[in-house]
């Protein structure tokens, strides 16, 4: 557990479920956090917990969907996946995303 | 997606439960894989524990935040938007106090009108089992109703099987000895049986027993609650006293509950005591109610009564009359009361539908000023649900407010009706603000509500809010425009039936108002009396009176003419006999009239040929009659008699008092013209008139015509009689002019009522109309300004918003017209010599309509002439 770690930025948890729902296709809460944290590598820090209220206000806007289905402890378990507004919906954040970071960059490298 | 989206909420808040085990079981499936993975990378299973719980951080923390996305917030947010709502109200006091008026106003008086509904057409009657209550009558054809004689109540009454209880009534009046003047007052006499038939004990005391409507009983009488409370002072000792009824004494045995009863004609009920003389089958004098026995269906008792009917073929001497059972309920209510009723209810219905489109377009009017506030809204963050939420919940407290406000109206209404309106009401009829009626009022502020609110609250907030951030400010919005012009075709549309409707009653009751009654209405002054038989035992005592009267009556200063009379015109005659001629089959029913010498002159009723009734037709001499033209008439077409005057003919005449009715061979000796008996509406009736010193009787009415206001003679008159017989009560007095419009009622009532509805809703739509004109004024302000500066005049400018409001006119005027020809048919039975397309009463209101809504278009239009192009087009720089 190294010192570094930050916590997830503001507002972009939303972003890192739904991308993870759009690569990895439908999986449950557990999972999801775990992919989360190793694609992170561990440069976040991740309250595992934290992305349960993430995914009812993301399935409240109809961006993900659930289905009943058992866990690898053989336990019933909620299993998440993309809409179609959903993907629709990252798309709309991915390019968001990207023109804000664009947009960052491009005065961090005026500045110096 | 939005309403998916509410209705989430709302199901998460119904089952918090559930949903909160289906998050323990996930959160516990999630820390046992956590731990498996954790053991697989080599932990031992209490540090894997560890690791697992710390890597999923705080898990209360974690279900509040759950739950607060899930539900909470919903709640809040109701409660955030009723209290936002209600501030926004209170900043605007102006809008606020407009659209709670119009809807306090619309709802109650729609409240109010059900009330009525309610009353007289819904609700049960006040009596137990009232299915089980009926009228039975003889039947002279399959539609008429007609009273039965003592013998054959007699036979009914004996069908216990049918009957659990059968009663006959008659009415009477009596002299009822107070502190000053004897009064009148009404009283039924009833078999005993009476009070069964309802089902109603007594409050205090007990009504009749079996035995006493028999000969010999002793004179007892119950009273209304009403008269116990007014006469009595409600003294409880009331069943030791005894009531004056014509001088005799009556021992008071009961008092009836509070409740219907009260609203009855009648104060004071007696025992019907039927006179040797009276047990026969000559004399249809006899109305009567009765209670079937459980489980006896309507069907089966008119079976039963039609098998008597043919049992009694033998002594019953109309051989096509038959008999038949109706439910109470539907004689109580008239089919034009019903109608009437309808109309009334359905032309408020009209303009509650035209007040919350007002309310909705000033609601839209509203909206579109905020939309640079809703703008700043979404751009803040909040979702177009919310929006709608925010701005519905608005609504609602508007409707509720309104509502509240509303149902005050009603019970003020109620209050100042009640008594206009009781009179033309069955007895039955409670109008109360009882839970349906109140039940009623709740449907009404929903439906005003999704009428009012959804619509608004969906087009502010789904028009394009992107731009409104820059252009609020100036420009109009286009499709809320389109909507509220829209709404305001609508109300014109609603507004011309209403009208159309109300031009089309108020022309048929000018007709009515201009047929010629027969009889000159005008100075004449008419009361009733009723001879009490203690007084006036014998037929002489009766004719000494009458003739006493006249004679003080003619002496009066002022007074031109007087006559004692049986019946008023207009006011429908009580006898109807057949009258037959010798060697002739066939029978011709007539109306028969008692009159004395001076009723043709005093009423100015011309002689056609022959003579009227004079002072020699007395008792002892040869019994005449005077025919009127209708009678004359028939008896040339159907009898083949040019000349009537000094023919003989039979009838049957009622005696004096109990006596029945005996046959008679009256000679004819003059024809009268016609006069109007049954109201202005009615048909001509054949009628013949007998002098009533031949034919005396004791229920009279003194008519006298005077020579200046006849009102100031009432005194006088009450003296002059008082000088006569100082015991005997005058009642009903009413000048003719009063008789007239008392025999009207059924057709002005009704028509006041539209048109006063038909105003209400003229005006509704004129402010519909200023207010979307002014709105397009004020949003066109530039625009204007430019043209003037190009040179338009301020003619162009108001003939343009003239225009305007004509094209918005003439297509609600073309869809009301064709909502009228779709729907006056309804008015048919109410109108008098009047279609129901008349051409004329349909062009009036359409030119009230466009006069009404272009006088209110001429405001905004004045505003507009008055723009001032250098100010307009320096504000907007």
């Amino acid at each position: 557990m190294s010192e570094q770690k930050t916590d997830v930025p503001y507002g972009t948890l939303d972003l890192l479920i739904l991308k993870t729902l759009d690569t990895m296709g439908p999986m449950h809460g557990y999972r999801i956090a775990r992919r989360i944290e190793q694609v992170a590598e561990n440069l976040v820090r991740l309250n595992q917990g934290s992305i349960y209220p993430a995914l009812i206000r993301l399935e409240e806007q109809g961006w993900i969907r659930t289905q009943w289905g058992i866990s690898e402890t053989k336990r019933k378990v909620k299993f998440y996946s993309l809409t179609r507004a959903g993907a629709k919906q990252l798309s709309v954040a991915v390019a968001n995303w990207e023109r804000a970071t664009a947009l960052v960059a491009r005065f961090l490298e005026a500045e110096s | 997606m939005k309403i998916r989206f509410a209705l989430r909420r709302l199901l998460a808040l119904v089952r918090k439960r559930r949903l909160d085990g289906e998050l323990d079981g996930e959160i516990l499936a999630h820390i046992e894989m956590a731990e498996l993975d954790a053991i697989a990378s080599g932990l031992s299973r209490e540090e894997a524990r560890r690791v697992a719980r710390r890597g999923f951080g705080g898990i209360q923390q974690m279900k509040e935040d759950h739950r607060d996305q899930r539900s909470v917030r919903w709640v809040e947010n109701l409660w955030r938007d009723v209290r936002y709502g209600m501030a926004s109200l209170a900043r605007d006091p102006g809008f606020t106090t407009v659209t709670i008026g119009l809807l306090a106003l619309g709802i109650g008086a729609n409240t109010a009108m059900f009330s009525i509904v309610n009353a007289v057409l819904l609700k049960p009657l006040p009596f137990p089992e009232p299915e089980r209550m009926v009228r039975v009558w003889e039947t002279p054809a399959a539609s008429q109703r007609n009273p039965t004689t003592t013998l054959t109540f007699l036979d009914w009454k004996r069908q216990g099987d049918v009957f659990e209880a059968l009663a006959a009534e008659e009415s009477f009046k009596a002299a009822v000895a107070t502190d000053g003047d004897p009064v009148r007052l009404s009283g039924k006499m009833v078999s005993a049986d009476y009070f069964n038939v309802f089902h109603v004990q007594a409050q205090i005391g007990r009504t009749f027993v079996p035995g006493e409507d028999q000969p010999g009983a002793a004179l007892v009488v119950v009273l209304s609650h009403s008269l116990w409370q007014r006469q009595f002072g409600g003294d409880p000792g009331i069943l030791k006293r005894d009531l004056l009824l014509d001088g005799q004494p009556h021992r008071i045995i009961g008092v009836l509950p509070k409740g219907s009863f009260d609203r009855h004609e009648a104060r004071v009920w007696k025992p019907l005591i039927f006179a040797p003389d009276q047990m026969n089958r000559g004399q249809h004098w006899l109305h009567v109610v009765g209670r079937l026995r459980p489980g006896v269906s309507i069907e089966q008792a008119q079976a039963k009564m039609r098998a008597l009917r043919a049992s009694l073929a033998g002594v019953i001497a109309q051989k096509d009359w038959g008999f038949t059972v109706d439910p109470f309920a539907r004689l109580l209510v008239g089919d034009t009361l019903r109608r009437s009723i309808y109309l009334a209810f359905a032309s408020v219905l009209l303009v509650l539908l035209i007040a919350c489109a007002n309310v909705a377009n000033l609601v839209l009017a509203k909206g579109a000023t905020r939309r640079k506030e809703m703008a700043l809204r979404t751009a803040l963050g909040a979702g177009r649900g919310r929006l709608i939420a925010q701005l519905f919940t608005e609504s609602l407290v508007l409707c509720l407010l309104g509502g509240i406000a509303g149902i005050a109206v009603a019970y003020l209404l109620l209050h100042a009706a009640t008594p206009l309106v009781a009179a033309s009401l069955p007895f039955t009829a409670d109008l109360s603000l009882d839970l349906s009626v109140l039940g009623f009022a709740a449907v009404a502020v929903m439906t005003v509500l999704i009428l009012t609110g959804l619509l608004p609250s969906l087009q502010t907030s789904f028009g394009k809010l992107s731009g409104s951030l820059n252009q609020a400010a100036r420009g109009s919005s286009g499709s809320s425009a389109a909507v509220r012009r829209t709404i305001v075709i609508g109300e014109v549309a609603a507004s011309v039936v209403l009208i159309c409707g109300a031009a089309l009653l108020f022309k048929s009751l000018a007709k009515l108002q201009q047929v010629d009654a027969g009889v000159r209405i005008d100075h004449v002054i008419t009361m009733s009396a009723d001879l009490p038989s203690a007084a006036y035992p014998a037929p002489e005592t009766a004719i000494a009176f009458y003739e006493a009267v006249v004679e003080r009556l003619r002496s009066l200063p002022g007074v031109e003419q007087a006559s004692v009379s049986i019946g008023l015109p207009l006011e429908g005659v009580r006898w109807g006999e057949f009258i037959t001629l010798p060697g002739v089959k066939d029978e011709l029913l007539v109306r028969v009239k008692m009159v004395d010498p001076w009723y043709f002159p005093t009423l100015q009723i011309p002689v056609e040929s022959g003579r009227g009734i004079e002072v020699r037709d007395r008792t002892g001499a040869p019994p005449v009659m005077v025919i009127n033209q209708e009678v004359a008439r028939h008896l040339s077409s159907a009898f083949g008699m040019s000349n009537p005057v000094g023919r003989a003919v039979g009838i049957y005449l009622p005696g004096y008092g109990p006596i029945p009715e005996s046959p008679v061979s009256p000679r004819i000796v003059g024809v009268i013209r016609n006069e109007r008996t049954s109201g202005l509406h009615a048909p001509i009736e054949p009628v013949i008139y007998v002098p009533l010193a031949q034919f005396p009787r004791q229920d009279i009415n003194l008519v006298v015509r005077t020579r200046s206001d006849p009102q100031a003679a009432v005194s006088g008159i009450r003296e002059a009689v008082r000088q006569v017989d100082a015991h005997l009560p005058l009642g009903d007095v009413r000048t003719m002019e009063q008789v007239k419009k008392h025999s009207m009622l059924w057709a002005t009532e009704p028509t006041w009522v539209a048109g006063a509805f038909a105003g209400v809703a003229a005006l509704l739509a004129a402010l519909g109309l200023y207010g979307v004109l002014a709105h397009a004024v004020t949003q066109q302000r530039r625009e204007i300004g430019i043209r003037m500066a190009v040179g338009a005049r301020p003619g162009d400018v108001v003939s343009h918003t003239l225009r305007d409001a004509l094209s918005m006119l003439l297509v609600g005027l073309v869809l009301g017209l064709g909502g009228a020809f779709a729907l006056t048919r309804v008015l048919k039975s109410l109108l008098f010599q009047v279609s129901a397309l008349d051409p004329a009463a349909l062009a009036v209101a359409c030119f009230l309509m466009t006069l009404v809504g272009l006088l209110s278009a001429l405001i905004p239009a004045s505003c507009a002439a008055r723009v001032d192009p250098m100010t307009v087009l320096r504000d907007e720089g």
